[in-house]
């Protein structure tokens, strides 16, 4: 079962499609969720996803405004895409019923 | 961002891995961060970088277990020597024989070899276990020598066996291949200068700990021998794991 943040991740790379790299996913990850993202997170949060088999990750191509180097890139894998849904699912799941849960199944109000 | 700050910013970049370096720092151009936002971004990845290798049991076993230990054990081992070698040579009389009145020059040469031994193959291991994390080991040893130092142990005492550990920790970070045969002979040369002593009661019970890297080197190299026949290779052997 993914994180928090590690679900908020893949879903920022999915929605960048092959734009998601390092900076984009996290002015991404801060412009939606409105709170700062450290590098330190972002990237440590990467590599464990990587690791698990749920991004790929290479050095892309590197550009003028970044002074010539290289940006990482990150690509989704299908097991990240299921373990995404898996999570989604969950949270709908666990939140049916909920207060806060416009529509709610059951709901009185 | 100022200019002035950014050798700052790649000078701190130097703490993450070298891959990560340049993506780090072309990141940091392109949103075009403040000195500060970088130095912050550089150690919260820094930080997070270095937890993660805490989780894994070879960083404590480098530091509680390899590098604390034996450079204490050095270090008396060391003072012995010294001791020693004052006795027989400039005839100084300590009180008690401590800590090894009865040794002549034979065993004082079987001592020095052992020091040199001892602290490279400690050294070899500390580099080697976690290099990643040598940053720590590094702190523990100093610590322990300057602990030593405060309790009246002299200089010439620490560099007796500061030079070859240190070069042995240079060789094991490096990743330095031990063949297993000249790694098999280094270990059977300490085990047989080791008896020796032992039997001419010229060591302490926990000098033996000290044995252990010398044997690690050993099954190092026995275990790496089959994927490529070149010998021991740390940086392999922890790629591998």
């Amino acid at each position: 079962m993914l994180g928090e943040f590690e679900y908020v991740l893949i879903t920022t790379a999915a929605g960048l499609g092959e734009k998601a790299y390092g900076v984009a996913i996290r002015d991404e990850i801060e412009a939606s969720i409105q709170r700062k993202c450290s590098m330190g997170a972002l990237y440590t949060t990467i590599d464990r996803l990587e690791a698990k088999g749920l991004l790929k990750t290479w050095v892309g191509e590197a550009t003028p405004q970044r002074g010539g180097r290289g940006k990482r890139m990150v690509r989704v894998t299908p097991h990240g895409v299921h373990a995404a849904k898996q999570f989604y699912d969950s949270v709908l799941r666990i939140s049916r019923g909920a207060s806060w849960v416009e529509n709610r199944m059951g709901g009185t109000s | 961002m100022n200019a002035s700050a950014w050798p700052w910013l790649e000078l701190s970049t130097k703490l993450l891995a070298p891959e990560e370096r340049e993506v780090v720092l072309g990141d940091l151009l392109e949103t075009h961060a403040t000195a500060w936002r970088g130095l912050l971004d550089i150690f919260s990845l820094v930080l997070h970088r270095q937890a993660g290798l805490w989780r894994d049991p070879r960083p404590w076993v480098a530091a509680l277990f390899v590098a604390l230990p034996s450079s204490s054990l050095l270090m008396t081992a060391s003072f012995s020597v010294t001791c020693t070698y004052q006795r027989l040579v400039h005839h100084r009389v300590f009180i008690g024989h401590w800590p090894t009145g009865h040794e002549g020059f034979p065993l004082l040469l079987c001592h020095i070899l052992l020091l040199i031994a001892w602290s490279w193959t400690a050294g070899y291991m500390i580099g080697s276990v976690s290099r990643r994390t040598l940053w720590a080991s590094v702190v523990l040893v100093a610590a322990s020598c300057l602990h030593s130092l405060c309790m009246s142990a002299s200089w010439l005492c620490l560099f007796l066996f500061l030079p070859p550990m240190m070069l042995g920790i240079w060789r094991g970070w490096q990743g330095s291949r031990i063949s297993f045969r000249a790694a098999a002979v280094l270990a059977l040369i300490v085990t047989v200068l080791m008896i020796s002593a032992w039997t001419n009661d010229a060591l302490w019970m926990a000098n033996w700990l000290l044995l252990c890297p010398a044997w690690y080197l050993v099954v190092g190299a026995r275990r790496s021998r089959p994927n490529g026949g070149a010998g021991f290779s740390p940086l392999r052997h922890a790629r591998a794991q």
